[in-house]
């Protein structure tokens, strides 16, 4: 009884585990096309992980950054880099994957 | 607008002696338009560029890693401690504030070959590098410091480059004076305002002028200080630094410094790019536009480089406190410093040459400290002006002189 209880327990937290590697999974590579086409991150910026070799930004691959840091970027932008979400050119939920994307895809 | 931002505006005014003229009639044309002031790149403080040799960007991989901070592959501060203590900061120890990408050789070509024009002139023309060597030929020492550099210490979020004391360099720069340009091409037209320069290096980019081009007006009167460089403390102009060919604004922030320079125009109105109507612009925090005035003049300022938290412990006894004192666009004519947070000060001297007033003047204390721990300050004076104690605070954290963020904690064992 015990043995199923806990193996129960095991079950179930390896759904939720699938789960929530399914939703990260998918926001992933939601947030790579994003990175690549709907905003085109790719033109200015080097990031292995989404095969990009821009120039004109920092290189991605080079520095270590959290989600909230990317989304004030790309929300407010700087200088040659546009305001994504003050001029309206991505949505608030696009932010938030290519921010989760980007965060988890730059410093590697 | 408010009292509070009148106010608030006047004491960037006085803090910056902006051009009046100018900003009163960048307020009256600008108002209105929508705006997103910045510049520098990534905040990233804990930046970890494992590309390239010994760490470094492959376009500046001569330099000396040793003596940098990397925060991005475009924003690279120098040490406190390695700014030189001869004066001038070596090429290999001297940051990096890139706005475009470097243009490379091959994007170059003939060095000798790169045009510049000038424009807004009696008889507009072109020259080549070969033919300005033969209108002119100065040397001058000025300071290359970016609008942000002290951003590190301003506590609101602001993004860009946490530069501390590090986006700051003493260079000597060869070329011709722009006046002798000037000259060349019949003197300037009578209705010119403004000096603008313009970069080259968003060409290769593609990306439109009116985003990516690096193009900044200055008031007129700066041509009679202005040169066009070819040459960096004693060798070309390297590309990383806008070789081959750069305008030189002495005592104006590094942005006016216009690298890869490819025209020069006198003009009756501010250049409409981005990099000027609404990037660097000093307003205060939760506001932004290009009604605010634009990162020009520098204001007075110093530092310590030795000794620093980054130097490890001091030992007791006979120290030397050593730092640079720039004056902005007046000589920087007197510094004190305090070993006691700011509660007693005493007079150091200047020491080596004065390369005159565009350049910091190196300055050291001689002092005795038994073991403790001390917060050493520099205050510096042009005469009408003198550092504060706080910063100015604003919104993307420029033009910071306030000597007490710039102080340094040391302990004596």
């Amino acid at each position: 009884m015990k043995i199923s209880k806990f193996l129960l327990i095991i079950l179930f937290s390896f759904t939720i585990y699938i789960q929530n590697l399914s939703a990260d999974d998918a926001k992933m590579l939601k947030g790579l096309e994003i990175f690549n086409e709907t905003a085109g991150c790719a033109a200015c910026h080097i990031l292995k992980a989404a095969g990009s070799e821009g120039n004109v930004g920092p290189n991605l691959d080079t520095v270590s950054l959290t989600v909230e840091s990317v989304k004030e970027m790309v929300t407010y932008g700087l200088g040659v880099m546009p305001a994504y979400g003050e001029e309206g050119i991505l949505t608030k939920e696009e932010i938030d994957i290519v921010s989760f994307y980007v965060a988890n895809s730059a410093g590697k | 607008m408010s009292e509070m931002e009148v106010g608030y505006m006047k004491k960037i005014k006085n803090k910056l002696n902006v051009n009046r003229r100018n900003f009163l009639s960048g307020t009256a044309a600008l108002a209105g338009l929508a705006a997103t002031a910045s510049v520098v790149p990534i905040t990233i403080s804990n930046a970890n560029h494992k590309e390239g040799t010994k760490g470094l960007p492959n376009f500046i991989s001569w330099k000396n890693r040793d003596a940098l901070i990397v925060h991005s592959d475009k924003g690279i501060e120098t040490h406190r401690s390695a700014i030189g203590e001869s004066l001038i900061t070596p090429n290999r120890n001297v940051y990096i504030r890139n706005n475009m990408p470097t243009m490379s050789d091959s994007q170059i070509g003939d060095k000798n070959s790169w045009e510049v024009s000038i424009e807004g002139v009696k008889n507009p023309k072109t020259f080549s590098l070969a033919q300005l060597k033969k209108l002119g030929h100065t040397t001058i020492a000025t300071i290359l410091q970016c609008s942000g550099n002290g951003r590190g210490y301003f506590e609101h979020k602001v993004r860009g480059s946490q530069w501390k004391t590090g986006a700051a360099a003493c260079v000597i720069w060869t070329g011709v004076p722009v006046k002798a340009v000037v000259d060349a091409c019949g003197g300037i037209r009578s209705e010119a305002v403004f000096m603008t320069s313009a970069g080259v290096d968003h060409v290769p980019t593609g990306l439109a002028p009116k985003k990516a081009m690096v193009e900044r007006s200055v008031p007129k009167k700066v041509y009679l200080d202005a040169i066009l460089a070819w040459e960096m403390n004693g060798v070309p102009l390297p590309n990383a630094h806008g070789g081959p060919l750069r305008m030189v604004t002495p005592g104006y922030f590094g942005i006016n410094n216009v690298k890869h320079l490819g025209k020069v125009a006198f003009t009756t109105k501010e250049s409409a790019v981005k990099y000027m109507k609404t990037s660097y612009r000093i307003s205060p925090i939760g506001k932004k536009g290009p009604q605010y005035p634009s990162c020009w003049e520098m204001p007075v300022k110093s530092w310590i480089t030795r000794p620093t938290d980054e130097t490890g412990t001091v030992k007791a006894g006979k120290v030397q406190i050593v730092g640079v004192a720039m004056g902005g666009t007046r000589k920087v004519r007197s510094v004190k410093v305090s070993v006691d947070g700011g509660k007693s000060w005493k007079r150091a001297r200047f020491v080596g040459p004065d390369l005159g007033k565009f350049a910091w003047r190196q300055f050291a204390l001689e002092t005795t400290l038994s073991s403790g721990t001390y917060n050493i300050a520099s205050l510096a004076s042009n005469g009408p002006d003198k550092q504060p104690k706080l910063r100015m605070e604003n919104r993307r954290g420029y033009a910071h002189n306030g000597w007490m963020d710039h102080s340094v904690n040391i302990t004596v064992v």
